[in-house]
């Protein structure tokens, strides 16, 4: 079967190459050409991949080695053809399954003329080299013609029918929280099956962190399993961001041409080579027998081992740094004005997560004013894993003469030493010249210990310009935007109006059902019962009966507008609402009066008196 | 009847600060992180200074501007944020309103609102609803409602400052927000211009004479940068 399959290919190749170039295939070449053997390296058993590709303006005819003990399978042939000016440029690549039938070191003379030849090592053993390709029949995968990475390969597990691949390239499976580790992310797409890639790898779960992809991945052709591939791949950083055994998967969307399926056992070609003729990419899309179809494909899982940071030996000015890091400072310059500002830079080289990178640089320093710093990153790759930051500090000089700026501190944890590493810096100099009167921003000397910097308003009159103020680092605010802009606290003006409207209105329920329920057990005689009492005791001259029952209707009918229990209307309260004026009021004061002092009214008196007292009564309310 | 008036004014008091806060969202400028440990008056005012003593005309009224948020009645901040306008030629006062209007920490004055709202609806609750007193009862009332009013007028001062940006750099104003469009005017480093609207990189602004015109955002700095 495998002759057949081989012979079919081979014509299939053939054909191609003869339609697409004519005889200009079987022209010498006139170019590069390179030779390679991927892994050098192999037990007996295993297999590994030549690759030679030609590179010229002409399609060289390509003939596998003879080597005794080797057996040479062709396993795949991509040509890549550019028409620039007239001027024809194609790259040839051959792949070749190489088959070791003995142990030893082989030499692969060099197939094209120009190209190196190559050396395999095959030793004795049952198992097959690291990356290495199985024998056919074996079970290993992932073996690679052209490695576009220097980090060791994993496993590479095809998806979508085996049109891709997704895989992660790591040097190291054990790290540190907040420690950044170089990744290539690879994408292999299957040239012909997969129509187009929808987007850049993703991470799968919260672990870790991505660093940014670069928006143009490097392109490489790969040979994976007998296929061949087009690898993309995506030099990036991995950072872990919480501690634990943990897997992390990458996401591929991609869009692949889906065959329709033949039917079983092949038809008219079925059982022949001709079968992986028809089934080839190339063929299917030439005759449009497949569809397109949007998958994702993911990356086999890698699991990590991520440590916590010790807690043990951590610096005080830990800001979280994790990698291997040198400091170094300067002054901007070493002689300055009274009140000029001088700026320390510092800068920490090194490789690690720039982004934990931070300091405070100097704080408090003893006759220093000292400002916030910036801080500029200057990456050394397209990763930023190694590079620059640069820390600014701007500093003024308290007092004139020669200077020393203190040093400045820097700590990092080094994953390789596991331990926490300190640096700081030398102390520098800076002469301070005294400034001129009347300088700006200079006038009078500012103590910010003594806390006689700040200047109030008038106290220094004529001075251009007011100095600094201290900053004790009390009353500090997050944000600039004051309360009345913050959603939060525009929430709490109207949360406190609900509160008083909902009072008011439950004040309000409750003062009507206390009225209904007070006024009831003080129902008092109509105004004409009350007439004809207050006739009685006018009649009879008795005064303090006579006012008696004025006060009791006047006060039931009060207590019952006001809402209050029949003792609770005192003549104080009735003056206090009514004012002593009022004409309710001043009955009251005369029933007081009467009670307690022999009065004596005439008739006329008790009639104006009652005509008084009903009119009011009349008015309240009777009730 | 009296009460429904007096919490109708209030809600028309929270209308103009929320209308103060919808400015600011639509003219909000891109996120920017405060600096560690937050904001204080003195910090911002000392940095405005050391940008005065390097020459940094922009940098220091932007830095004065945004330290009198936090403390507006400081006689050398004003003074300081006086002698630089004058010294790069811009008008060294602003208006009536905003000038007296922002006679107190802003922050400080929402407290003392938000206080005044509760003494004062409580003590009119009082004078309704109990006996005696009334003329305690009257005093803490009034004296609630002057505490919201002195709040509501000092936000609806503050609020200009929101969409007010200071240009980083002398800058052309166009009058479309393309990159090549021509210039109708010149908006001079260091000036105060009020933001108006947004797009695509560039802002719409009136200046302090009332001419409008857009100006590439990175040319402009909010004096309350947006967290």
């Amino acid at each position: 079967m495998r002759t057949v399959r081989t012979y079919a290919l081979s014509a299939w190749i053939a054909v191609i190459g003869l339609l697409l170039m004519g005889e200009a295939a079987l022209a010498s070449p006139a170019g590069t050409a390179l030779q390679s053997i991927e892994p050098s390296t192999i037990s007996l058993g295993a297999a590994a991949q030549l690759t030679i590709t030609s590179i010229g303006s002409e399609m060289p005819a390509i003939t596998p080695p003879m080597v005794p003990g080797l057996e040479f399978i062709a396993v795949g042939q991509s040509q890549q053809v550019q028409i620039i000016n007239g001027v024809t440029s194609s790259r040839t690549t051959v792949t070749y399954q190489v088959i070791p039938q003995q142990a030893g070191v082989f030499s692969i003379p060099s197939a094209l003329p120009g190209a190196e030849p190559v050396v395999l090592t095959v030793n004795r053993g049952t198992g097959s080299a690291p990356g290495g390709q199985a024998a056919p029949g074996g079970t290993a995968q992932g073996a690679q013609t052209q490695p576009s990475s220097s980090l060791p390969a994993d496993t590479t597990r095809q998806g979508a029918s085996g049109a891709a691949f997704v895989r992660l390239r790591l040097s190291k499976h054990e790290l540190y929280v907040g420690e950044m580790v170089p990744v290539d992310i690879q994408v292999g797409a299957r040239d012909g099956m997969v129509a187009s890639l929808n987007g850049p790898p993703t991470l799968n779960g919260d672990a870790f962190t991505l660093s940014k992809l670069p928006e143009n991945p490097t392109r490489t052709e790969e040979v994976v399993d007998g296929k061949p591939f087009i690898v993309f791949t995506w030099h990036t950083a991995l950072v872990a961001v919480k501690p634990g055994t943990l897997s992390l998967t990458m996401d591929t969307p991609l869009t692949v041409r889906v065959t329709t399926p033949g039917r079983p056992g092949g038809g008219f070609f079925g059982g022949s080579g001709f079968e992986d003729l028809f089934n080839d990419p190339a063929f299917q899309n030439f005759f449009g027998t497949s569809t397109q179809r949007d998958v994702t494909v993911s990356s086999a899982p890698e699991t990590f081992t991520v440590l916590p940071l010790p807690d043990e030996g951590r610096p005080a000015d830990f800001s979280g740094a994790v990698g291997k890091f040198a400091i170094s400072a300067d002054l901007s310059q070493d002689k300055a004005g009274e009140g000029d500002p001088v700026t320390l830079r510092m800068r920490v080289t090194g490789e690690g997560d720039f982004d934990r990178v931070s300091s405070s640089m100097l704080h408090d320093a003893d006759g220093w004013k000292t400002y916030t710093p910036t801080v500029n990153f200057k990456p050394e790759d397209e990763i930023g894993y190694r590079g620059e930051k640069l820390f600014e500090q701007p500093l003024i000089s308290l007092q004139p003469g020669t200077r020393e700026v203190p040093e400045v501190h820097f700590s990092w944890f080094d994953p390789a030493t596991r331990r926490y590493e300190q640096a700081h810096t030398e102390p520098l100099s800076v002469a301070i010249t005294p400034a001129p009167a009347g300088g700006p921003l200079t006038s009078g000397p500012v103590s910010a210990s003594s806390g006689a910097a700040s200047n109030p308003a008038g106290t220094q009159a004529g001075q251009p310009w007011r100095p600094d103020h201290p900053d004790d680092g009390s009353g500090r605010t997050g944000t600039l935007t004051p309360h009345f802009f913050q959603p939060a606290y525009l929430a709490l003006p109207p949360l406190v109006l609900i509160a008083l409207s909902t009072a008011w209105f439950w004040l309000r329920r409750e003062e009507h059902q206390t009225r209904a329920v007070r006024v009831e057990p003080f129902m008092l005689p109509s105004v004409e019962s009350l007439g004809t009492e207050m006739d009685q005791h006018a009649a009879a001259g008795d005064v303090q009966s006579f006012f008696g029952a004025a006060r009791r209707a006047l006060c039931a009918a009060l207590a019952s507008k006001w809402g209050l229990t029949l003792p609770e209307v005192t003549t104080e309260e009735v003056v206090s609402r009514l004012g002593a004026d009022n004409e309710i009021a001043r009955t009251l004061l005369l029933a007081d009066e009467a009670a307690y002092s022999n009065l004596k009214l005439t008739p006329l008196d008790f009639r104006q008196c009652k005509r008084i007292v009903l009119r009011n009564l009349d008015a309240v309310g009777t009730p | 009847m009296r009460i429904t008036r007096l919490l109708g004014s209030l809600a028309a008091l929270l209308l103009l600060a929320g209308y103060g806060a919808d400015l600011r969202a639509q003219t909000a400028a891109p996120a920017v992180s405060p600096p560690a440990g937050g904001y204080s008056a003195a910090q911002l005012y000392n940095s405005a200074n050391a940008s005065a003593r390097s020459g940094n005309t922009a940098l220091a009224v932007l830095g004065y501007e945004r330290a009198r948020v936090l403390a507006p009645t400081d006689a050398d901040l004003r003074w300081n944020l006086h002698r630089v306008r004058e010294s790069a030629g811009l008008p060294a006062s602003t208006g009536w309103f905003e000038e007296y209007g922002r006679f107190a920490n802003p922050n400080t004055l929402y407290w003392i609102g938000v206080a005044g709202l509760v003494l004062g609806g409580v003590c009119v609750l009082a004078l309704r609803f109990k006996a005696g007193h009334r003329g305690a009862l009257l005093a803490g009332a009034v004296l609630g409602l002057a505490a919201v009013a002195a709040s509501a007028f000092n936000a609806a001062a503050t609020s200009i400052v929101l969409s007010e940006s200071i240009a980083v750099r002398q800058a052309p104003a166009s009058a479309s927000p393309v990159a090549g469009a021509d210039a109708l005017f010149q908006v001079p480093a260091a000036a105060a211009v009020r933001v108006i609207d947004r797009h695509a990189g560039f802002e719409l602004i009136r200046d302090s004479q009332g001419r409008e015109g857009w100006v590439a955002a990175t040319d402009l700095a909010a004096v309350i940068p947006d967290t």
